[in-house]
């Protein structure tokens, strides 16, 4: 089982620096090595006991810093969403061959982050992955790429860099003997360095969840990334925040977390529906989902922060299936607008009657975020909610607006773009199209009729940190 | 000792050869012979050795410091080639005295040391034979030479204070730290940290950029060697708190000066002198000399890269706007220079990361919070400066000019500049440095062992070890087996011995502060040799474990 670990997290990283170097490869490879990389992840999936797949190599003695590799539940359904969205977009997305490459150095990257067991380590791949997501939006991106990448790089690094700090404090004032996770969690620092540790990491996690006010990046991100939406997926899955509060800040800190955690419940629940009012004004597709997303997770912090088992699982359900559906709705709308060459909410109208298919599968997506039973959207919003319930029904009931905020929002931009009276002619789904949308509404509706297969997979951890903070309800 | 002897007898042999071949073959023979001292220093790796009554000394810090600092000689051999064959000898004597200043525990010997090194870089400075060419040189000069005279007043206070020449000797009093401030601030004008920097970007910019590369890489390496000698002593007190105000005002002024700049020289000089102040930040904690040798040995590879492009595009001022869409004209040197970049914004997967990483890691251990913390809200400052030139490198199109030689492509094309007889590396010797430090700093990037194992006291230990499962309970067995209490030993080298639980880290202090950690091996034992040389006097060595208070403990007296 090692060596498949290291296979899934590698052969992208080489496939993408193949693709780098000889882009004359061209799209076969991206999609082979992404395909590889997805059944690696499935098989790992399907083969899972209840243990989790470790290794461990000391990397640099005298610090005691350790190549740490650790897939347990959570990591193994964030790795099957990743590989699963990644494939899909390189699959379908039309961008220049080197494109590919970077968006596979991306994936290593990202597999990283899900994998390392090391805080180290994990600071590594969480740092590192920014480089090809900078790059693709510098090197593709639209007018104003150099302004948006660089309003991104200064959130991440603004973010990162109290992390690091963060990351000395836990492991010189815990006294924990090296930086592997069980040390780490084994010596949690208390009294007011748990405070400072906790905001260390707060910072850097909220950048990537992204939580009001921190994420002011994301917008222009998406909307000045390739019009294709192969940037803007693999940006989707680089919204780590939740698992990395789940993984690290919260066990590393649970006395800091105590602190914070009223203020953070306020925070997320004023995301969920701050954005959910912006989505509504957004005049084009990208900005819209953008919007949506930073919506969809503030509903997911909720439920992590509420620190009970079921707000947890739902947070990192929805983190999961937010991948999928919200990186295949900017590849969907990518592939619109390429037939419609505008990005925009109105001019185009009624294309339902000559793509009817394309129109069904939008329209699939859609419900899968507004969270439609029986589709994947809907188990995680729903025990997130739940778990908030458990703690603070007041809160939670004002954030649930932006549940139905986004039904709103999401089916206007819908109706205006298919319904309408129809403006433009366009072609539906090529065969290559039919093979995403058949890919990704089985993975869909799998996570939505079958949530169990991977609540279950999920659900001993969350008690595990639930129990950790004291039962949270 | 072969060291020395190479690459003395290279400079005196090519000083009287030089005028009867042609400049090729003196630079041939001088990139050979440091070639040679490097292959030379790696087949006798972490064998010591004394000469001259302890005069010269090669330990860990000789050799990772000398390493470092012949690396940069040799890249700025290979970059610029001079048609004269005075400017590859005085590389050369650089270099000899550069490995004599990391090799000498001896305040006076490392002051001439000094002077070796720095006569040749101040005829350098002016090779470019122009106006700003001459500021340089003579700004370096005078200041150099104001230095030199304030380490000469340094060494008298502490012969003074202490009875000794040698470096790292304890004392106390004022005078003793007026003379460890001198030394300091004398050094800190050499490795250019604030407020001793004012020279550094005029004589960046004036001197050709192969020497600025030999400026910013080789003599700041020389410098921290002796400062890690100087200021190995236990006791921080007032110096403490002098490196401190250092390190605060260097990571401010560097990187807020590197934020206005708008030529790319001007910047690197800028940016030296921020990456001097993150160095200095391994010094507090005593344990550091690995991490500070990994800094700059990442240090000089990306600032290598970054000073290699511009001199392949200009000897002289290169503006931000001449590297625009570099990548897409000139690949190799686009790659290079974007890989320099974000190893100098210490990003991961590069070198320059886990150089910052594990000085800051020093830091922490010393718990010295306060300047961490500045260290790393000014690291993002650098992180966005770097990352302008590098999307500078990287923009599409717009390009103003084209006039950049191509490495191997042929006759240079000097845009305008007069270098004073200095061409440019323009065959395909230019090209290989790049690729090789290029893929050096991923290479370090992914294995930072690799390179951080080469400045340990043991080096080329196993790669990686099977993870020990750590036990859950940890009995009370870990001691020091040798040397015994109260035991008298000669000053020089000895190692400490002791047993343990296998697999556990323990940590070994010194009369109240930690020099070291361990760890216990699968037979129970353990065994450290002292990362320098002890002072003469009494010495309390315990072994504790992380986190604990007490532990067992040998007291020893080291005799002269």
């Amino acid at each position: 089982m090692d060596a498949l670990l290291h296979v899934g997290l590698f052969l992208p990283l080489l496939a993408g620096i193949a693709l780098l170097i000889w882009p004359s490869l061209g799209r076969r490879l991206a999609v082979a090595a992404s395909g590889v990389t997805f059944l690696i992840a499935a098989w790992l999936f399907a083969r899972a006991s209840g243990e989790a797949y470790t290794f461990q190599a000391l990397l640099l003695e005298p610090i005691q810093m350790y190549y740490a590799l650790r897939l347990d539940g959570v990591g193994l359904v964030l790795w099957l969403a990743v590989a699963l969205t990644t494939l899909l977009a390189v699959f379908i997305a039309k961008v220049p061959t080197r494109m590919l490459g970077w968006a596979l150095l991306m994936e290593s990257g990202l597999l990283g982050i899900f994998a390392a067991d090391d805080l180290i380590l994990f600071y590594v791949f969480f740092e590192a992955t920014l480089i090809p997501s900078l790059l693709m939006l510098g090197l593709y991106g639209g007018r104003e790429r150099l302004k948006a990448a660089y309003t991104f790089a200064l959130f991440t690094l603004a973010g990162s860099l109290p992390m690091l700090a963060a990351l000395f404090a836990v492991r010189y004032l815990g006294g924990a003997p090296s930086f592997l996770y069980s040390d780490l969690a084994a010596h949690p620092v208390s009294g007011s360095v748990a405070d400072w540790v906790f905001l260390g990491f707060l910072v850097a996690f909220a950048v990537k969840t992204p939580l009001f006010p921190l994420h002011a990046w994301l917008p222009s991100f998406h909307a000045e990334n390739h019009p294709s939406g192969l940037a803007d997926a693999m940006g989707t899955l680089y919204k780590v925040g939740l698992f990395a509060f789940f993984k690290w800040a919260i066990p590393l800190a649970p006395e800091g977390f105590a602190q914070f955690q009223g203020l953070l419940l306020v925070v997320a629940a004023f995301s969920a529906i701050y954005a959910a009012w912006l989505a509504f004004a957004a005049k084009d597709w990208k900005r819209l989902l953008a919007y949506g997303g930073v919506s969809h997770m503030g509903l997911g912090a909720l439920g992590l922060f509420s620190g009970n088992a079921e707000g947890v699982t739902g947070a990192l359900f929805l983190l999961a299936a937010s991948m999928v559906y919200t990186g295949g709705l900017f590849l969907v709308v990518g592939r619109i607008a390429e037939r419609t060459e505008t990005l925009e909410i109105g001019p185009v109208r009624g294309i339902a009657k000559s793509a009817p298919a394309l129109s069904v599968l939008t329209m699939f997506l859609v419900m899968a975020m507004i969270g439609l039973p029986g589709l994947s959207g809907f188990p995680g919003e729903f025990m997130a909610l739940l778990g908030a319930w458990k703690i603070s029904p007041w809160l939670t009931f004002i954030a649930f607006t932006a549940v139905i905020a986004a039904a709103a929002y999401a089916l206007t931009a819908y109706q205006a773009l298919f319904q309408e009276e129809q403006n433009r002619v366009v072609s539906d789904l090529t065969p290559r199209e039919w093979a995403f949308a058949v890919a990704i509404v089985a993975g869909v509706v799998l996570a939505g009729v079958y949530p169990k297969m991977f609540t279950q997979m999920i659900h001993p951890l969350s008690e595990a940190l639930a129990k950790l903070l004291g039962g949270g309800a | 000792m072969i060291t020395l002897y190479i690459l003395g007898a290279a400079s005196t042999v090519l000083t009287l050869l030089g005028f009867f071949v042609p400049a090729r073959v003196t630079r041939w023979l001088a990139t050979g012979s440091v070639a040679a001292s490097i292959v030379y220093l790696f087949f006798t790796w972490g064998q010591r050795q004394t000469a001259f009554g302890g005069l010269y000394v090669v330990d860990p810090i000789s050799q990772g410091f000398t390493l470092v600092a012949l690396l940069g000689v040799l890249w700025a051999l290979l970059v610029g080639r001079s048609e004269k064959w005075e400017f590859s000898l005085l590389l050369l004597y650089a270099a000899t005295g550069m490995h004599f200043m990391a090799s000498s525990p001896n305040l006076p010997v490392l002051l001439i040391a000094l002077e070796v090194f720095s006569l040749p870089l101040y005829v350098l400075a002016t090779w470019r034979r122009d106006e700003p060419g001459f500021e340089a040189g003579l700004k370096y000069f005078l200041l150099g030479a104001l230095s030199a005279a304030i380490f000469l007043y340094g060494i008298a206070l502490h012969f003074g204070a202490t009875g000794s020449f040698n470096a790292g000797v304890q004392g106390s009093g004022p005078l003793y730290a007026a003379a460890l401030l001198l030394i300091l601030g004398a050094l800190a004008f050499k490795v250019s940290l604030v407020p001793f920097h004012w020279w550094t970007p005029d004589v960046y910019q004036g001197s050709p950029t192969t020497v600025s590369l030999m400026m910013a890489t080789a003599v700041k390496a020389a410098g921290f060697a002796a400062l890690v000698r100087v200021l190995n002593v236990q006791d921080q007190g007032l110096w403490g708190l002098g490196l401190g105000a250092l390190i605060a005002l260097t990571v401010i002024f560097g990187n807020l000066g590197a934020l206005a700049q708008r030529e790319s020289k001007r910047l690197l000089a800028y940016s030296s002198i921020a990456h001097a102040g993150y160095v200095g930040l391994g010094l507090y904690s005593g344990t550091g000399t690995a991490a500070i040798g990994f800094y700059l040995l990442a240090y000089l590879l990306s600032t290598g890269l970054a000073f290699a492009v511009l001199a392949a595009i200009s000897q002289g001022d290169v503006p931000y706007e001449r590297l625009r869409g570099l990548l897409y004209r000139k690949p190799l040197l686009g790659v290079a220079m974007g890989v320099g970049l974000l190893s100098l914004a210490g990003l991961p997967p590069f070198a320059g990361f886990w150089g910052k990483l594990l000085v800051f890691l020093e830091a922490a251990k010393a718990q010295q919070w306060g300047l961490l913390v500045l260290a790393l809200l000014t690291s993002a400052v650098a992180a966005y400066y770097y990352l302008r030139l590098f999307n500078l490198v990287v923009a599409r199109g717009e390009a103003t000019e084209a006039a950049i030689p191509a490495p191997g492509a042929g006759t240079p094309v000097l845009a305008g500049q007069s270098a004073g007889g200095l061409s440019l590396a323009t065959g395909r010797l230019a090209a290989w440095p790049l690729v090789i430090a290029s893929a050096l700093v991923v290479l370090l990037g992914i294995l930072p062992g690799l390179g951080y194992r080469l400045f340990s006291p043991t080096p080329f230990a196993a790669l990686s070890r099977p993870a020990s499962t750590a036990p859950a309970t940890l009995p009370a067995t870990f001691a020091i087996t040798s040397p015994s209490d109260g035991a008298e030993l000669r000053a020089g080298e000895f190692s400490l011995q002791g047993t343990g639980r296998a697999g556990e880290t323990l940590e070994v202090w010194d009369s109240g502060s930690r020099i070291a950690e361990v760890r216990v091996d699968e037979r129970g034992g353990w065994s450290l040799v002292l990362p320098s040389l002890p002072g003469v006097g009494e010495h309390t060595y315990q072994v504790r474990r992380p986190g604990e208070g007490e532990g067992p403990s040998v007291r020893v007296r080291i005799v002269e």
